[in-house]
């Protein structure tokens, strides 16, 4: 069962180095790690750090593995495939946690109050029949990628606020539940920002709310890592935040409160995102999708309970799982509580 | 009603396979082609009952097939050809349906062919549960049962051993002995040939000509196994033929 | 003669190559594995994150029951199974046979089924909820369409392989062309059809998955891939054990259909 590969046999020196007495600070070990990505500005604090070595400065060698969806790089953690991940949180996130396989060690995008967050759109056919807020989705179809997936979560939270009754629609990826909101195959939905302003611009949906109206404080998506990681792993751990943290803080200062050159930082963003567009047409869409990062990696543990909570009064998780076997709060500042 | 063969020949591509071949076949009479292999006996057949087309010459019915008669020229395969998801009395059945005859008229017609080749008992049993010789009685009944005026019976007899052959030779003469069909009866069998048939035509090596035709006096009924006359007969045709066998046996076969 | 010091025996060298069915071993191996991974799961040999508990599945599938939910999911699913299948399965048999008895229909058809048979017709699943809705029209004819092409093939093959002896003689008695096709082969093609038909319901239930991907909130496969997403594994195998039984329950009812239609084979 245990394969001694190449990353873990080093992994096993390092802790073998530390037992024996002659533990060096963290920075000094330069680790070869593996970080999980998607290609989204929402895991900006990555890239920037890596780019500006902030990865190297605390001792760590990263190396990027990109996924296509948040749930295979989930079980990439799980499997150690993969070292840390930035994701949000789903049911499968929930699971693997419980499995003992996963721990949520810190916050990355929120939702802020002044800062553009994800929208609830409707499609044009709904919206053409009137549907012009999310009150009026009333009975109707929300798309969702799968159940348990944060899209679900949103839907419910707001049907629940709003007192109405809605369909959920799995549709697997993002791609489909466009194609399917175009074609008013669905009538709503809720997506990052810098995806529903150019769609309800080509005026094939509408934005119809906020998801912060319902959700003020979401914790969208945490940085997580493996179990074993979180318990015997502190120091690299610790390494990877502090790279992470200044990631973001830099991301931050240039894209939100404005005390950085920005255009030097859609230029590194763009070296990730939006790669096949050029620079031209990547830039708005970069500046469009800018949501908070939480300095420090700081996690909001009020907006996680919640979100845990919800999961299991849906059953789509296990009623007894604690808040204490999904995340580690030893490691970033708490908010929130 | 009568059959004449008028001036037939035929070739594949450039392959001549028979040659002017005239025949004519009249009724109440079985007519025995034999011939080596490859001499063109079981086209000659389809070409009778009009399964191909010669490319000159003609096949001519002469007269009127017989009153009751639903198909004049009724065909006898060598492997029975029979539908193996029907029992005997459902394969019987088939060749009725499409002339409309349903219920109870079937069922006569039926049960008279089956008891005719002796095979009231059987009329349920499926194909597979069948031995060769009497697959081809249900065969034979079935061509019965559609009242034929011309038999064309294609080696007939050749996929079985030889004592089915003799009781199935005999149990050919019995029917017709009570009550005579016409038939052309293509065998390489020459035993069969001096058996069953009232002329035996002898076709040559291809492309197939008409070498010679005998004619075997002796009633079918008192024909029997061992039979001096007939083993002169016999006789005469492996002379004839012999030559020719084995010149077509050494050819390399190209079709 | 009968003195045996006078020679030795002949040593026996035949036997074997006569595979006899054995039915006990089989479950046999079934009931060992699952053994084997409940005491691997038991002792934590095997982790919970590699393979869930065997029992842990059965209480699962105890409870799916039990809730009633189990119905709500095989209802949907079978439906869409059964007229998918019978839609693809009838125009397959349909087109197969017309591919098998005339030579411009073959010579116009062949190459485009051997076009779209390798096609992988998840690819199609969001063209098909354009053309069909995200509703059940899209999931038949995902299921349709996967079922198509190989009947269609086996079809034909089986027409193909209709004795040529049999049609002759329908000829030679003179029946009509419309009784040959359906007193000669059809039924003679019945063996082939009905081994293909095999390999297209186990296709069928492939496609099952796939075809309930999009927009499906109640299914066998709506539920093994919730159960996925979730990264539950006692669901996700509860819901592999109802598609591994319901490929058992075709293949038996296809079993008896042929026991009933060919007795006759020999």
């Amino acid at each position: 069962m245990t394969t001694l590969n190449r990353r873990k046999a080093l992994a096993l020196m390092g802790a073998s180095v530390a037992a024996s007495g002659l533990a060096a600070p963290a920075l000094a070990m330069n680790n070869k790690i593996k970080v999980g990505a998607l290609r989204f500005t929402s895991h900006a604090g990555n890239f920037v750090a890596f780019e500006r070595g902030y990865f190297a400065d605390a001792g760590l060698d990263v190396e990027f593995e990109f996924f296509q969806a948040a749930q295979p790089m989930a079980v990439a953690i799980a499997s150690g495939d993969v070292d840390y991940a930035v994701t949000a949180v789903s049911g499968g996130l929930i699971s693997l946690a419980d499995k003992g396989a996963i721990k949520v060690i810190g916050g990355a995008l929120s939702e802020e109050e002044g800062i553009d967050g994800q929208k609830f759109l409707a499609s044009d056919a709904a919206f053409q029949a009137g549907v012009k807020t999310p009150k009026d989705l009333d009975g109707k179809k929300f798309a969702v990628t799968q159940a348990g997936s944060s899209f679900h979560y949103m839907g419910s939270k707001m049907a629940q606020a709003e007192g109405i009754e809605m369909s959920f629609t799995p549709l697997q990826k993002v791609g489909a539940i466009i194609g399917a909101m175009k074609s008013g195959q669905v009538d709503g939905w809720s997506i990052v920002p810098h995806i529903a302003k150019p769609l309800a611009g080509s005026g094939a949906v509408h934005i119809i709310g906020n998801v912060s109206d319902y959700l003020p404080d979401y914790q969208v998506t945490t940085v997580f890592t493996s179990a074993k990681h979180a318990a015997d792993e502190r120091g690299m751990t610790e390494s990877f935040l502090e790279g992470f943290s200044r990631g973001v803080d830099d991301y931050a200062a240039a894209m939100i409160d404005n005390t950085a050159d920005q255009d030097a930082m859609v230029d590194l963003i763009h070296k990730y995102v939006y790669t096949d567009r050029p620079r031209d047409k990547a830039a708005p869409s970069i500046i469009n999708g800018t949501m908070r990062l939480n300095k420090g990696a700081a996690l909001n543990i009020a907006s996680i309970q919640d979100q845990l909570n919800w999961f299991q009064s849906e059953g789509l998780v296990d009623a007894d799982i604690t808040i204490e076997k999904l995340v580690d709060t030893s490691y970033v500042d708490i908010i929130g509580a | 009603m009568d059959i004449r063969l008028d001036g037939i020949s035929h070739s594949y591509d450039t392959f001549e396979v028979m040659r002017d071949i005239s025949l004519d076949i009249s009724s109440g009479q079985i007519v025995c082609i034999v011939g080596p292999s490859g001499c063109g006996k079981s086209t000659l057949l389809r070409f009778i009952g009009g399964l191909e087309r010669p490319q000159s010459g003609q096949v001519l019915q002469l007269g009127d097939p017989p009153e009751g008669c639903l198909n004049p020229l009724t065909y006898i395969f060598q492997d029975f050809a029979l539908l193996p998801w029907r029992s005997v009395s459902g394969n019987v059945s088939l060749v009725l349906e499409d002339h409309g005859i349903k219920g109870s008229a079937a069922r006569k017609i039926i049960e008279d062919v089956l008891a005719r080749t002796k095979l009231s008992d059987f009329a349920k049993a499926l194909p597979k549960q069948l031995s060769g010789g009497m697959k081809q009685r249900v065969a034979i009944a079935r061509a019965l049962a559609v009242n034929p005026a011309v038999m064309l019976m294609d080696e007939p007899l050749s996929a079985l051993d030889s004592q089915t052959r003799e009781l199935l030779m005999d149990d050919l003469i019995d029917l017709w002995t009570r009550q005579p069909f016409t038939a052309v009866y293509v065998t390489h069998n020459l035993a069969e040939a001096v058996r069953l048939g009232h002329r035996v035509v002898v076709l040559s090596r291809r492309p197939g000509r008409i070498r010679e035709i005998v004619e075997i006096e002796k009633p079918l009924n008192q024909r029997e196994f061992g039979d001096p006359d007939l083993d002169k007969a016999q006789k005469h045709l492996w002379q004839l033929m012999r030559d020719e066998a084995r010149a077509a046996d050494a050819e390399l076969i190209n079709v | 003669m009968s003195d045996v010091s006078l020679g030795k025996s002949v040593a026996f060298r035949g036997g074997g190559f006569a595979p006899k069915p054995h039915r006990w071993v089989g479950v046999l191996v079934f009931i060992s594995l699952i053994l084997f991974a409940e005491w691997g799961t038991r002792t934590g040999w095997i982790s919970a994150l590699t393979l869930p508990k065997p029992s842990d599945v059965l209480q699962t599938f105890q409870e799916l029951y039990d809730s009633g939910l189990l119905f709500k999911h095989l209802a949907p699913s079978l439906s869409r199974l059964i007229v998918g299948a019978a839609i693809g399965a009838s125009i397959g048999i349909s087109v197969g046979i017309l591919i098998g008895l005339f030579s411009y229909i073959r010579s116009g058809l062949v190459p485009l089924v051997a076009a779209i048979f390798p096609i992988p017709k998840i690819a199609l699943l969001p063209l098909f909820v354009i053309w069909f809705g995200i509703g059940e029209g899209s999931k038949y004819a995902l299921i349709a369409f996967g079922t198509f092409t190989p009947t269609v093939v086996a079809t034909y093959g089986a027409v193909d392989n209709v004795d040529r002896t049999l049609i002759r003689m329908g000829q030679s008695f003179g029946l009509s062309w419309w009784s040959i096709v359906r007193k000669i082969v059809l039924p003679g093609a019945m063996p082939g059809i009905l081994s293909g038909l095999r390999i297209s319901l186990a296709i069928a239930i492939i496609l099952l998955v796939a075809a309930e991907m999009l927009g499906a909130e109640y299914g066998i496969g709506a539920y093994i891939l919730e159960a996925g997403s979730l990264y539950d594994l006692e669901r996700l195998f509860a819901g592999v054990v109802i598609l591994s039984l319901l490929g058992v329950l075709v293949s038996a009812v296809i079993g008896l259909v042929e026991r009933r239609l060919l007795g006759w084979r020999t």
